[in-house]
């Protein structure tokens, strides 16, 4: 596949793993890059990074605050999110069934690097179809509530989703995703989630499970290019890469990371987000793997449309600036495609007329406050 | 901090009412960012509007076109109170005297905005209206100094008390009813990065035609009232109970209940040596 092309407002994301480079940055740059990589919920992380490295004494005094500041805030998000899942992992006692901790409860579950600094919006769980009417049942029991939806959207989420409405509780500032898939079953892209279930590992935290580290990769891409909005999310691409570099030293890793990509169907996320953590954040990637990946690219069709419309939307609007309307194209078409993906014409038409008609964004927004 | 944005209405509204801070058009540094731009298209024929965004995301809804200044305001103090987490934010007015601060936390109905005004017209040393930020590595307060935002009766009790303050235009009919702000003293924007040690803490409250009246309270008491009146207090975790602990044990602490705000000002001011000499030890 052609490669990513060098995009200049996102250097920085090699400073995750080079810190050193910080130090060569002048004031004006460490400007762009704070409000850049805080509306990227990045911010903490490259905080966490020059920590460890030992180096945050050596930054601007300016910068410091900053970076002291939204350390602060993240440890604050981890800490709610450890109580949430401690505190429902209660209310599942004696419950038959799996309860799976997805994205950034499973990266805090496994004490991974990438989960330092990291500012989780909410917690993502998972468990089986047919216990998701006793999972809400104990969840309502200890307050949780559904946000308030009109019966289409109360429809949509029962029908033709992989969650139910995202559940709030005053006690736990945080919201909260009950899943039974990963993607949406109705969608042509879509996996058995029996698949996941069968493969599913201890976490670190009493009561849940993770995903297979493997399906945790595969879960990590097919979200990115499946199932999001894709403007502002680079941080799923630093995920990505966090998440393989985790595994670097087990040579089996990859082998087992393809095979199960070829099984679930998932083998073109899988390429995408390996095309922008390669190039973005230079994710070291065997030969082998590569050669492999290479059996299995996109059509060249398919990536003379696709490849420029996921720069388009993944590239972020510099702070200063509004959003070119070559990025809006992208990520509205990109949108169209998400959502195709997703559900048959003969339930898209309808949904999208409910939307407009009743004025209200297709995809719920994801608050960036706190 | 830096604004940027195309509202023409701004540029004049913040001159008026940030006419003792020093301009400069470009920088290589802001702690905050903020734009307020005329929201363009069609709309802007039926009922033009201004939308407050920050690196490049919007914040709030869209407010009406003539009154970016109460929007901008609000937007910068959302921003601080979101983002400044190197700080203890208490919801308190800060004002300083010797070195030394008084705090006012916003309990309800405290018009703590009303007596920070008052007192920074008396020779107090405005640090915020809005924010009594600490500084929990160095132990003591610093100004997060913006135009005193007053609301309603606030307005003209304000103008009634120092008829020469400097007070920006009047926003009627704003999400928090009448706004307008009082332009920081000079001398307080002039001293503005100079820190000042914890003093004294008062729980003020506007009683209309009630005597002043003056009550020591307990250290625990003074703890709620500032733990459970801050932006982020629980964010800060073990950092912000220590801080806060260490506050009220530096501090001298009461209750002032009074409807005559020079009649308040003269009480305070009476008991200030008490907290001057309480410092020293």
């Amino acid at each position: 596949m052609r490669p990513v092309p060098a995009i200049p407002t996102l250097e920085w994301l090699k400073a995750l793993h080079e810190p050193a480079m910080t130090l060569g940055w002048t004031l004006q740059q460490w400007s762009d890059i704070v409000r850049l990589a805080r509306r990227l919920r990045l911010l903490g992380r490259l905080a966490y990074s020059i920590d460890a490295a030992g180096l945050t004494t050596r930054m601007p005094e300016q910068v410091q605050r900053q970076l002291l500041g939204e350390s602060r805030l993240s440890g604050w998000r981890t800490r709610a999110l450890t109580w949430t899942m401690g505190q429902i992992s209660q209310q599942f006692d004696g419950a038959n069934y799996p309860r799976v901790l997805l994205k950034g409860g499973a990266y805090v579950a496994q004490d991974l690097s990438i989960a330092r600094g990291r500012l989780p919006s909410d917690l993502d769980i998972l468990v089986p179809r047919q216990a998701i009417p006793d999972a809400q049942r104990r969840l309502r029991n200890q307050g949780w509530q559904e946000i308030e939806l009109d019966a289409h959207d109360r429809r949509y989420y029962h029908e033709w989703s992989h969650e139910t409405p995202p559940m709030r509780n005053a006690l736990f500032g945080m919201e909260l995703d009950l899943h039974h898939n990963i993607l949406p079953p109705v969608a042509r892209m879509t996996v058995d989630a029996q698949r996941l279930l069968d493969d599913l590992v201890r976490a670190g935290v009493d009561g849940w499970q993770i995903l297979n580290p493997v399906d945790q990769v595969l879960h990590c891409a097919a979200h990115l290019f499946l199932d999001s909005e894709l403007r502002d999310r680079a941080r799923d691409i630093v995920d990505f890469d966090g998440l393989l570099r985790h595994h670097e030293s087990d040579r089996n890793f990859w082998p087992r990371l393809i095979e199960r990509a070829i099984k679930l169907s998932l083998v073109e996320p899988l390429q995408l987000a390996l095309r922008f953590s390669c190039g973005w954040m230079q994710t070291p990637l065997p030969e082998t793997a590569r050669e492999e990946l290479s059996r299995n690219v996109p059509s060249r069709q398919r990536q003379f449309w696709l490849l420029p419309l996921l720069d388009a939307a993944l590239t972020p609007t510099p702070p200063d600036r509004s959003p070119g309307h070559r990025q809006r194209f992208a990520a509205i078409a990109l949108m169209v495609r998400y959502h195709r993906q997703r559900m048959p014409a003969r339930l898209l038409l309808p949904h999208l007329w409910h939307k407009i008609r009743s004025g209200q964004p297709s995809e719920r927004k994801v608050d960036d406050g706190a | 901090m830096c604004v940027t944005g195309n509202s023409t209405a701004l540029a004049t509204q913040i001159q008026s009412v940030y006419r003792h801070f020093p301009f400069q058009c470009a920088g290589e540094w802001a702690d905050i960012h903020a734009r307020v731009d005329d929201v363009g298209g069609w709309r802007r024929l039926i009922r033009p509007q201004v939308v407050f965004s920050a690196d490049a995301r919007a914040v709030f809804a869209p407010f009406p076109a003539d009154s970016p200044l109460p929007l901008l305001e609000w937007g910068c103090n959302w921003l601080i109170g979101h983002r400044l987490n190197h700080l203890l934010l208490f919801h308190a007015g800060a004002l300083e005297r010797d070195g030394l601060t008084l705090l006012l936390p916003a309990t309800p109905g405290s018009g703590k905005s009303t007596l920070s005004a008052a007192l920074s017209l008396r020779g107090w040393r405005l640090l915020s209206d809005e924010f009594g930020a600490f500084d929990p590595d160095a132990g003591c307060f610093r100004a997060l100094l913006k135009p005193v935002a007053l609301k309603n009766e606030s307005i003209d009790v304000i103008r009634r008390f120092d008829p020469q303050a400097t007070i920006g235009p009047k926003f009627p009919k704003t999400r928090k009813g009448t706004v307008a702000h009082l332009a920081a003293q000079k001398d307080a924007v002039q001293r503005r990065a100079e820190p000042a040690r914890p003093g004294a803490i008062i729980l003020p409250r506007w009683e209309a035609g009630s005597a002043t009246r003056w009550e020591p309270i307990p250290p625990h008491a003074a703890f709620s009232a500032l733990a459970f009146n801050a932006f982020n207090y629980q964010l800060l975790g073990e950092i912000g109970f220590n801080a806060v602990l260490s506050i009220v044990r530096r501090c001298l602490a009461w209750q002032l209940i009074y409807s005559d705000l020079d009649d308040a000002i003269q009480t305070i001011e009476q008991a200030w040596p008490t907290v001057v000499e309480r410092a020293r030890q």
